[in-house]
């Protein structure tokens, strides 16, 4: 029961995402899609340092190690 | 004829073209899916590969896509999915129950175990860092 919950939880939360990815497609959309939004991190800087490329990139690189290495 | 700067689109370079990143991509996946879990080989190819995309990510050596300067209130649509992976993510971890209770990662092993799911993960994983590099 509460392993069917689990993967219910987790297939809910892929559902909600493909489901605003696709109204942010859509024409006149005010929602950006998710590919705007990491653009927008990775813009944050503080100073020289492009502070929110390196931090997208690092999640990004330790989820493939997570998940393909480990 | 001279055109206004603006309206002018810098040719692609070759290699930065579908036809010949998503070809790469594919052979850098399907080796990455032989490599078994807790391998030292696949802990080598996940640095190398992810250490080399950071590398061409952070300097000016691949041409980005326009940035959004701001983003409107319809941002906050993407809280709700994040919000509902957070909590089970959250719960299943604190919770610590196994697979009574799995989490994400524990939910995905057996998947990953085989090779031509491996290599279909290890493609999602390359071609949307390769996104972010460009971006």
């Amino acid at each position: 029961m509460m392993r069917a919950l689990a993967i219910g939880g987790f297939v809910a939360a892929l559902v909600l995402l493909a489901a605003v990815e696709w109204a942010a497609r859509r024409p006149g959309s005010r929602i950006p899609s998710l590919a705007d939004v990491c653009a927008y991190v990775m813009r944050y800087e503080v100073g020289p340092v492009p502070v929110g490329r390196i931090g997208l990139f690092g999640f990004w690189w330790w989820l493939g190690w997570h998940f393909l290495a480990r | 004829m001279d055109h206004p700067r603006e309206l002018t689109v810098p040719e692609p370079r070759v290699w930065d073209r579908p036809v010949v990143s998503v070809p790469v991509l594919v052979c850098l996946s399907l080796v990455g899916g032989q490599l078994p879990s807790f391998s030292t080989q696949a802990n080598l190819y996940t640095l190398g590969t992810g250490g080399a995309l950071i590398w061409l990510g952070l300097g000016n050596r691949v041409p980005r896509r326009p940035a959004p300067r701001r983003l409107g209130a319809g941002a906050l649509w993407w809280v709700l999915p994040a919000a509902v992976f957070g909590v089970f993510e959250g719960a299943t971890f604190v919770l610590h129950a196994g697979d009574d209770f799995p989490t994400l990662s524990r939910l995905a092993d057996p998947l990953l175990e085989d090779e031509l799911v491996r290599s279909a993960a290890w493609f999602a994983w390359l071609a949307a860092f390769w996104g972010l590099v460009r971006r």
